[in-house]
C-alpha cells in the first residue's frame, strides 16, 4: 500500500498554519483591545493555539519529509518552500518553548519582541505556504 | 525590562529550536540515503547473457576504434568507467557523433544496442 503524502501533507499543513496565524491575530488583538476585560483570555486561547501548531507541525514537517523523498533545499518552487519553512520551524519551536517557560510572567518588551517574532513566523509560514500551493498547481 | 526568566526561557528556546532543525535534517539525509540505496538496487543489471552477447557486438562494430576490452584505441576514447547513463550510451550509438563516430541504428535494433549498453555498463 502507498501512503498518498500528496494529499496527507497538504491536510497536515493547513491545521498548524491556521492555529500560528490565529495565536498571532489573538496576541495583536489582546494588545489592541486591552482596554477590555477579554484581552486576557484572548493571550490564553493564543497559547493554546500556538502550543497544538508547534505539536501539529512535527506531523506536517514529517509528511513533507517523506513526500520529498527527504530532499531537504531542491530548486525552483521547492527551493522557495524550504527557504521559508525551516526558519518557520525553527521559530515556531522556538516560540512556543519560550511561551510555555514564561506562561503569563512576561514583561512588556518581552511580549513585543515575542509579538515582532510571531509576525515574522506567520509571514515566512504564509510564503512557505504559497510556494507550496505552487509546487501543486505546478504538478497538476 | 526582560526578567531573568524570559532570558532563561530564550536559551531553552534557541536549543529546542536548533535540536528539531538539527534532528529534522539528520533524519532527512538517513530517509535520502536510503531512496537512493533503494534506487539503486531497483536498477535492472544486465544478466550474464546479455553481456556476452553485447560483447560479441562490440568486438563486431566498436573494438577496432574503442579497443578490443573498451579499453581505448588511437582515436577513440576508453568506455570502461565512462561517466555517462545507459540512456545517454544509447542515444551516442543510435545516432553516433558528427566527424567522430559513425550511427548504427541501422545496424543494430534497439534490443541489441540495449546489450552493447549491457556489456559497457558491466565494466563500471
Amino acid at each position: 500500500m502507498t501512503i498518498p503524502w500528496e494529499q496527507l501533507h497538504g491536510a497536515m499543513t493547513h491545521f498548524p498554519i491556521a492555529l500560528l496565524l490565529f495565536s498571532a491575530a489573538c496576541d495583536f488583538g489582546s494588545v489592541a483591545l486591552k482596554k477590555f476585560a477579554f484581552a486576557y483570555e484572548l493571550r490564553k486561547v493564543s497559547f493554546y493555539g500556538l502550543a497544538i501548531s508547534a505539536v501539529a507541525s512535527i506531523g506536517a514537517v514529517i509528511s513533507g519529509i517523506a513526500l520529498t523523498k527527504g530532499n531537504m533545499w531542491g530548486r525552483a518552487e521547492l527551493g522557495w518552500h524550504h527557504r521559508f519553512i525551516w526558519p518557520a520551524f525553527g521559530l515556531l519551536v522556538a516560540l512556543a518553548v519560550w511561551r510555555l517557560i514564561v506562561r503569563d510572567q512576561m514583561s512588556r518588551t518581552g511580549f513585543y519582541v515575542y509579538l515582532f517574532l510571531m509576525f515574522l513566523t506567520s509571514g515566512l509560514v504564509a510564503a512557505a505556504g504559497y510556494f507550496g500551493g505552487e509546487l501543486l498547481i505546478a504538478g497538476g | 525590562m526582560v526578567t531573568a526568566l524570559e532570558i532563561k526561557a530564550a536559551k531553552a528556546a534557541v536549543l529546542t529550536s536548533a535540536l528539531a532543525l538539527t534532528l529534522t535534517f539528520v533524519a532527512g539525509g538517513i530517509y535520502r540515503q536510503q531512496i537512493v540505496r533503494l534506487k539503486k538496487a531497483e536498477q535492472p543489471t544486465a544478466s550474464a547473457a546479455i553481456v556476452a552477447e553485447g560483447r560479441l557486438f562490440f568486438v563486431k562494430s566498436c573494438a577496432h576504434c574503442h579497443g578490443k576490452d573498451a579499453d581505448g584505441g588511437e582515436d577513440a576514447p576508453s568506455l570502461q568507467k565512462i561517466p555517462i547513463s545507459a540512456a545517454h550510451m544509447t542515444l551516442v550509438i543510435q545516432s553516433g557523433i558528427k566527424g567522430d563516430m559513425p550511427s548504427f541504428a541501422k545496424k543494430y535494433s534497439e534490443a541489441d544496442i540495449a546489450k552493447i549498453v549491457g556489456y559497457l555498463q558491466s565494466l563500471k
